[in-house]
């Protein structure tokens, strides 16, 4: 709770600054406010309260997906540096990643339906406005029309569907629906399992599965990259959170009814993406549907809904994110045009930093002994155990399918430059930012107990 | 409990109605009203000064600014009401809260006063 406080509050602050003129130092404070609610957020580890009568509660799962978001939002502040740079607007940029961040938080620790719908809205409407910051761009004008049609539309299900679960169970509450959903099991009214087909559906689109993705690519690719970073890490973590946490705690008793539509739209997702992703040039754009890609994998652990799969989604995004920072971090070097042909000769000037990109791409593929691996190895363990073998054996071969694209990246830095070609070079904030995501990678893929078993 | 497609035969009927009720008027209307049709009767406004040109034209941004802050501070004055009804039963609680409430608020306002959103030239 007091992790969610600071950041509220912090971002106030950062509207303030623009006011009462601190805002110079309006990154000291942003830096030292997150990091104070990540140490906020570990003190209270181990505890389990609830806050405004039940609207809220900071249990383990929220206090860890807390401290996700605020370590990788630490981490993705090294590669935004100059998103910052602008005097007029950086009060804002860090008032809406604030905010953002506080949906986030919520999203991770709703125990009501409206604090859910709440959350979700705080983290989208900063986001809508994120992506359309760069107001010269036109391209980053399009993303937020594209990106704020698909989401309003999105939330008008998730409410329907909300409305549809109140009117049937007659409470906003999970554990008062978890309850009655088990009183009337043998005979549940239609209207419960029309709510639930609504709730999928505004979720699938808000963590952009296959047959609701079509309008993540090109929100992602016209984004200023360090958005796009921002929204395939924190937001898509703390989406998956937010949908883990509602149905393992409300309908994981009439999970048989729907694992089956999660299943096909993971499997549609892991083909589709990673299909499509093969065919990209642009490196910005094969990351975005490689995201999606990933999100099918995601899907996977929500579906299979076990004592598992809450320490495979927590790892899973956890290594997903640390090494998309990381190669956006790169993607943000490119300036505007993200062709794969640029980083021809990346790995002759930077041999360094462009093996510890091969590192992440390789655990982004998923190849041991790296953190990507034991993400997916913890969702198809978790998928098994609930007897999900059909779409655990379309993951592997949509795995494989995905070793191709990360290769032609890796295969793009060690080529030889073209001649007069302009080599993308690091600053030392982006230097520093990939080398932190690349131990980390390390670190997770040689010990993953050290965040698979705290939850 | 009721659980049949059976039990949604009232909401069936209520829209039954509700487009019925539509589908009649306008077609009521259509046959019943007498039709005289004349270049003032047809006119977009028949009375008041006379029309100039089509309404969808740009327009400063200014007024949609204005208008969309307008509403945003104006919603907020709804919350207000059921304080003040329950203020007795809300208590020094309630009224700390509500204090936190306008806080906001006038964290908000203060912000775009700065940011020059009010500023007509």
């Amino acid at each position: 709770m007091n992790t969610l406080i600071t950041v509220s509050l912090l971002g106030i602050a950062a509207m303030l600054s623009e006011v009462f003129r601190f805002k110079k130092f309006i990154q000291t404070v942003f830096i030292a406010a997150v990091t104070g609610a990540t140490g906020l957020a570990v003190l209270d580890w181990g505890t389990s309260y609830s806050y405004f009568r039940f609207m809220v509660l900071f249990d383990d799962y929220a206090l860890a997906f807390s401290i996700l978001f605020l370590v990788l939002t630490l981490i993705w502040l090294l590669l935004s540096q100059e998103y910052f740079c602008n005097e007029n607007t950086r009060a804002d940029y860090f008032a809406l990643i604030s905010f953002s961040l506080a949906g986030a938080i919520i999203l991770s620790s709703f125990s009501d339906l409206s604090m859910f719908f709440i959350g979700i809205e705080i983290l989208s409407v900063s986001a809508y406005v994120l992506a359309g910051s760069n107001r010269s761009d036109i391209r980053s004008a399009e993303a937020a029309l594209k990106y704020f049609l698909p989401g309003a539309f999105s939330t008008g299900f998730l409410l329907f569907g909300m409305a549809l679960i109140y009117g049937a169970t007659g409470s906003f509450n999970l554990s008062n629906i978890s309850l009655w959903i088990i009183a009337n099991h043998s005979n549940l009214p239609v209207m419960v399992n029309a709510g639930v087909v609504f709730l999928i559906t505004g979720l699938l689109f808000k963590i952009a599965a296959m047959p609701f993705h079509n309008w993540a690519p090109d929100v992602y690719d016209g984004s200023p990259t360090p958005v796009t970073a921002y929204m395939s890490t924190i937001i898509k973590a703390a989406s998956f959170a937010a949908f883990y946490r509602l149905f393992v705690s409300c309908f994981s008793i009439m999970a048989d009814w729907w694992t089956p539509l999660l299943v096909i739209a993971a499997a549609i997702t892991m083909i589709g993406g990673n299909i499509t992703a093969v065919y990209q040039n642009n490196l910005k754009r094969m990351l975005a549907y490689s995201s999606i890609a990933h999100s099918g994998y995601l899907l996977l652990a929500v579906a299979a809904i076990n004592q598992l799969s809450k320490p495979a989604m927590l790892f899973y995004l956890a290594a997903y994110s640390v090494a998309s920072l990381g190669m956006f971090t790169l993607v943000n070097r490119m300036g505007n045009e993200q062709q794969l042909d640029k980083l021809k000769g990346f790995a002759h000037d930077n041999p360094f930093y462009a093996a510890l990109i091969t590192l992440l791409t390789l655990s982004m593929a998923g190849i041991p002994p790296l953190a990507g691996f034991f993400g997916k190895y913890y969702v198809f363990l978790s998928s098994i155990r609930s007897d999900l073998i059909w779409p655990v054996i379309v993951a592997v071969i949509a795995s494989l399918i995905g070793v191709y694209y990360y290769f032609r990246i890796v295969y793009n830095m060690y080529s030889k430059p073209a001649a007069s070609a302009h080599v993308v070079s690091l600053s030392g904030f982006d230097k520093s930012a990939i080398l932190i995501t690349a131990l980390l990678t390390l670190l997770l893929g040689i010990a993953p107990a050290l965040i698979a078993d705290i939850i | 409990m009721y659980s049949t497609p059976y039990d949604y035969l009232p909401m069936a009927i209520m829209a039954a109605v509700a487009f019925g009720f539509v589908a009649v008027t306008m077609a009521a209307t259509h046959l019943l009203g007498p039709k005289r049709k004349s270049e003032v009767k047809l006119d977009t406004f028949e009375c008041g000064i006379e029309s100039q040109q089509n309404a969808r034209f740009p327009f400063s941004i200014k007024y949609f600014l204005i208008a969309i802050l307008f509403v945003l501070f104006d919603v907020e004055v709804i919350f207000m009401y059921p304080w003040a009804v329950n203020f007795k039963e809300g208590g020094l609680e309630g009224f700390i809260e509500m204090l936190v409430f306008i806080g906001i608020l006038l964290a908000g306002y203060l912000y775009i006063i700065k940011k020059g959103a009010l500023k007509w030239e």
